[in-house]
């Protein structure tokens, strides 16, 4: 094994294990500003370090120090410690573990060796996200009940219900998916969603399977507790649900659970469905030989980009009322200037890749970088989607919960693999 | 006859409805537009800059109370208690004493609002015969470290002065 | 029993008893005529003109219905046009001068002017001159504060003070919108009695310098009780509150009308008790000089029962009957010598012929009754060779003076339960605070022989254990003041009937029946 094969598997595991926890920071920020916007007020943005706010991204911080200085409490009428501990555990491994198997970019190829852009590298793929992701719900289980509480308890009992009922439609939306790719392997499917349809439409599960889509996004709202699916919280009839009694950094593990688990699921819908790490129309092959034209547009178009990006900062940063002085001008020119300066840096590597030979290693690793942003652009996107879902939607009642996965989605998505292997079979 | 009674027809039965798909896409276009609006030009939020921007205080608005004085600075106040008896929240202690000024034959030794207790109605300020008590401080917002900071003392709510004029006092419905 | 007449008020016909004024004979049937100035202890004088009555036939078409005796027949008038509009126009004139300074008066809340003013005027004042400046603030005597603007001139506390303690410190002098009450130049109002003049006083001219502005009126809880500060055991009303997070404290005693006991009075040294209440008490439970838990005392106590030899009870004359069958029921069980001796309650001379009597002890009958020895002799005798003395609440200190205390007791143990903390629970072995008579409901008989019942009326926020409760502990058989109660039932025959919640609020005269029932 060589220093490369050891540096490369170093990455690969910390991109899977890192940016999941990267991205909780960046989730809350746009749930918190894109509901703010949504509703037609500011969110949080005044938390600063010396006057800077990042858009509000310091109000991050702050929490996070909040949580972890406020005081740890295990009431004294919970009887089992350890489960109660337990629990948040349990939440948060499961869902950071779970993206351990989503491919973020193309095998990359290296010296003539390949190595494979996934956390795990395991063929089971999505039978693992499946099995975690079942799992995870034992942590809200668990938690309801070891709070001996009853709102804890309600809560942990409905999550157990919802989880089961929208497991089944969720599961069976992907036979149909499997039946089309022939693979449970996650790189694979994203690899055969790099081909075009007819030669030109890109062979996206969306487009494949548009029912499944819809099942398997419903489902995976579902076992995430998203809203309109969030009944184990229910604020207006059971408190907080499961985590009433979890205070401190016990309730941010379980805070930081939902948002990997919703990036996870993100990931996992993009993957299957989007393409993954697929820039559309360019599959790798072409990708590699189109390499330098490519670079060279982007060349062009980041400073262009962000020259209109700046004068948005310029715009929106500002005090919108009168003020001397005012220092969100102040904050702006220098926000502006950092990315301005991120802008060169990405200038001067892009030139890099111009200068060097086509066809070796380098070309390989631009493209993979390319398309580890095109995945992840994809699925901020996509956890866009479930913010936006869920300052719009209001909370289903639970028996409307349970008719729409066993009355609705369960037909359906048996339908869908009836029609699917039909297809399937006819055209083999 | 009795009040008017508006029927508001009851939705979600037609087939486009059930299939609730198009509806929550319908849904989500209005939201988005809300969102994009406001990403491109924050200048229009709905809200009050308000650390900086303070809100304009109507004369009617019931601030924090305070205890109105005579010319030479004595309180008004001669302790009837009748805004201890009438406060449904009991915030207000009295202890009544003697008073030797003349004014009055009694006054308050100690006049106590807990704040946290209070619920700002007013109706000690309804209920004073004397118009010894007001809220016309413009203090809508009582921040303090402990609990006792929020036990306002007789010098506390003398202290502290209307923050508008008699004319606007009177003219606001007092 | 006097006999019924039937007169006819506004047309309706009404039953009344006979030989009594109109005030009197209507109000007894629920219908109130206002008066000012009439007061049923004091009698009729006529000046106010509040109780303006009309009668249909026979005899003046107005006559004042205090002077007038209720007579067979009778139509009375009283809410024709002409009647409400004289009692509006008296109304009126009273509040001429009246300075309406009821935010700063005592008696708001239970003012006669101003519930007259609600029922019967109304009406904006007419004055445009302004009104008649007198005193204020007078200080009578006796702890009454005069303010003669608020004044009436009702002349209640005049003839008070004239009819009923023959003192006569007060006189109206001057005349029309000048008449005022006012002491004779240095002669203060110096009588035991005086503080009444502050309850008959209709308006607030009369104050008490004790209660002034301690508390408004409507806050206080009114309990029918008995004072326990004299063998007479006149009925009172303990006026009580408990402010926001403060205890419940008594702020005074009024008399209740008791026809059997003490009528409408009571003695200012009855009114002022109430403060030992509220003062001095023992709250707490000691093993020598230290504070301890209730039960650790009583734990203690116990091992120093079982251990003594010969253990004497003591009981005060105060407690109730209750408290005083189980202690004897206690004394039994411990075999102990039971004595009631409290000589020094006896204050010989301080008594009078109307409502003071010579006995500080309220329940001194009960002790005789209940057949519990309260003799020196027999007292020191048993404490010549005791060697546990159980004091319930007996203040020796007022039997023997320090030095005598100490030879009394020489070496004896000594178990102290008392309301307050004196000499004796100082130098007591254990100390154990019991609650005092305005905490308990009880049954005490007073030197007349009449017996009365008072209910539980201040609930202390640290309440105290009350003497059955303690004796219980000891090992009284009587686990509570409710088995007391069906004991004490059996000792006195007249009371077997009632219940003490239906022992009539004039209490019971065991007089003509209490010699052929008592059995103990």
């Amino acid at each position: 094994m060589s220093l490369l094969d050891i540096l490369m598997i170093a990455i690969r595991v910390a991109f899977s294990a890192f940016v999941p926890l990267c991205f909780i920071a960046v989730c809350v920020w746009m749930e918190r500003r894109g509901a703010g916007f949504i509703q037609d007020r500011s969110g949080p943005n005044r938390a600063n370090i010396f006057g800077f706010r990042a858009a509000g991204l310091v109000q991050n911080l702050a929490d996070a120090a909040k949580l972890i200085f406020k005081e740890d409490i295990i009431s004294a009428h919970i009887k089992h410690k350890f489960f109660f501990v337990l629990a948040p555990i349990i939440v948060f491994f499961t869902a950071v573990v779970s993206f351990g198997v989503v491919p973020f970019a193309d095998t990359l190829v290296i010296n003539g060796k390949s190595y494979i852009m996934q956390g795990i590298p395991i063929d089971i793929g999505i039978l693992w996200f499946l099995a975690l992701a079942g799992f995870s719900v034992y942590g809200i289980i668990l938690a309801g009940w070891s709070s001996t509480n009853k709102y804890g308890i309600l809560g942990g009992l409905r999550s157990a219900a919802q989880v089961i009922s929208y497991e089944i439609p969720m599961g069976l939306a992907i036979v149909s998916l499997l039946i089309v790719y022939g693979t449970v392997n996650l790189n694979e499917i994203a690899r055969f969603q790099g081909e075009l349809l007819f030669g030109f439409i890109p062979m996206w599960g969306a487009i494949l399977q548009p029912l499944a889509l819809v099942i398997f996004v419903v489902a995976a709202f579902a076992e995430t507790n998203r809203t309109p699916f969030d009944l184990a919280e229910g604020e207006s009839e059971i408190v907080a649900g499961f985590h009433v009694e979890y205070s401190a950094m016990k309730f941010a593990v379980f805070f930081m659970g939902e948002y990997v688990a919703l990036f996870v699921s993100s990931a996992m819908i993009v993957t299957l469905f989007f393409g993954g790490y697929q820039i559309p129309f360019l599959a790798t092959k072409t990708l590699i030989t189109i390499a330098k034209p490519l670079a060279f547009v982007l060349m062009i178009g980041l400073p262009v980009g962000m020259y209109y990006f700046a004068g948005w900062i310029r715009r929106s940063n500002i005090s919108h009322y009168p003020r001397e002085n005012d220092p969100r001008a102040f904050e702006a020119k220098w926000y502006i200037r950092c990315f301005w300066g991120l802008i060169v840096i990405v200038e001067l590597l892009l030139l890099a890749i111009l200068l060097c030979q086509s066809g070796g290693d380098t070309i390989n690793i631009f493209v993979a970088l390319l398309q580890v942003c095109t995945f992840l652009v994809k699925v901020t996107m996509m956890l866009f989607v479930y913010i936006w879902v869920r300052w719009t939607l209001p909370r289903f009642r639970y028996d409307q919960l349970q008719k729409l996965g066993w009355q609705m989605l369960l037909p359906l998505a048996l339908l869908n693999i009836f029609i699917t292997s039909a297809v399937v079979v006819a055209l083999s | 006859m009795g009040a008017k009674v508006k029927t508001i027809a009851r939705r979600g039965s037609t087939l486009q409805e059930r299939i609730f798909l198009i509806e929550i896409f319908k849904g989500m276009a209005t939201t988005f537009g809300h969102f994009w609006r406001n990403l491109l030009d924050n200048s229009k939020l709905y809200v009050r800059h308000y650390p900086e921007v303070k809100p304009e205080i109507p004369v009617r608005w019931r601030g924090r109370h305070r205890l109105t004085s005579h010319e030479d600075g004595s309180v008004k106040c001669v302790a009837c208690f009748m805004c201890q008896t009438n406060c449904p929240a009991q915030c207000i202690q009295i202890q009544a004493g003697e008073r030797l000024d003349g004014k009055a034959e009694k006054m308050p030794v100690s006049f106590n609002i807990d704040l946290l207790e209070c619920i700002y109605c007013g109706y000690c300020v309804e209920a004073c015969p004397l118009d010894a008590i007001r809220m016309d401080t413009g203090i809508y917002s009582v921040t303090g470290k402990d609990r006792e900071s929020f036990n306002m003392g007789i010098d506390d709510l003398l202290a502290k002065q209307g923050a508008f004029t008699e004319e606007d006092y009177k003219k606001g419905g007092a | 029993m006097a006999d019924k007449i039937k007169l006819f008020v506004n047309g309706e016909e009404v039953e009344v008893e006979s030989g009594k004024n109109l005030v009197d004979a209507v109000s007894a049937v629920g219908i109130e005529i206002p008066h000012l100035c009439y007061h049923p202890a004091l009698g009729a004088d006529g000046n106010c003109r509040m109780c303006l009555v009309g009668l249909e036939e026979g005899g003046p078409p107005l006559v004042p219905a205090c002077k007038t005796p209720a007579q067979e027949g009778m139509k009375v008038l009283l809410d024709a046009e002409h009647i409400r509009k004289i009692q509006h126009d008296v109304m009126e004139f009273e509040l001429i001068n009246h300075p309406i300074d009821c935010p700063v008066c005592d008696q708001a809340g239970e003012c006669k002017l101003q519930d007259y003013y609600m029922g019967y005027d109304r009406k904006d004042s007419r004055m445009t001159v302004p009104q008649v400046t007198k005193s204020k603030k007078l200080d009578f005597g006796g702890g009454v504060v005069h303010d003669q603007e608020r004044c009436i001139v009702c002349g209640r506390c005049v003839r008070f003070l004239r009819q009923i303690t023959k003192t006569g410190e007060l006189g109206i002098i001057n005349r029309t919108d000048t008449a005022r009450v006012n002491i004779f130049p240095g002669r203060p109002i110096d009588n035991r009695y005086g503080l009444n003049v502050v309850d008959l006083c209709p308006v607030g001219a009369m104050t008490s310098s004790d209660f002034r502005f301690k508390q408004r009126v409507w806050f206080l809880k009114k309990v029918p009780s008995v004072c326990h500060g004299c063998a007479k055991g006149c009925s009172i009303t303990i006026d009580h509150n408990r402010e926001k997070y403060q205890d419940d404290i008594i702020y005074r005693f009024r008399p209740r009308l008791n026809q059997q006991v003490n009528g409408y009075f009571m003695c200012n040294d009855g009114r002022l008790s109430y403060r030992r209440e509220n003062e001095g008490r023992l709250t707490q439970f000691r093993l020598g000089k230290n504070e301890r838990d209730m039960l650790d005392v009583i734990t203690g106590c116990n091992k120093e029962i079982a251990h003594s030899r010969k253990t004497v009870v003591l009981v005060s004359p105060d407690l109730s009957l209750e408290q005083m069958v189980s202690v004897k029921a206690l004394a039994e069980k411990l075999g102990a010598t039971l004595s009631g001796f409290s000589d020094g309650y006896i204050k010989t001379g301080d008594g009078d012929d109307y409502l003071i009597s010579d006995d500080k002890a309220a329940n001194r009958k009960g002790l005789e009754i209940l057949g519990i020895d309260s003799s020196r002799k027999s007292f020191e005798e048993a404490m010549a060779d005791a060697e546990l003395l159980i004091n319930f609440n007996n203040d020796l200190s007022l039997s023997y003076d320090e030095s005598g205390i100490r030879s009394l007791l020489g070496d004896t143990r000594t178990i102290a339960c008392s309301t307050h903390d004196d000499e004796l629970t100082g130098q007591a072995h254990f100390a154990l605070a019991i609650s005092s008579y305005s905490e308990y409901a009880g049954t005490v008989i007073n030197c007349d022989n009449v017996l009365q019942h008072f209910t539980k009326a201040v609930t202390k926020n640290n309440e105290l254990p009350d003497v059955c409760a303690i004796a219980a502990e000891l090992g009284s058989p009587l686990q509570n003041a409710g088995q007391a109660y069906a004991e004490l039932q059996r000792a006195i025959g007249a009371l077997s009937e009632y219940q003490p919640a239906d022992i009539p609020a004039e209490g019971l005269n065991l007089n003509d029946s209490e010699a052929a029932n008592v059995t103990a």
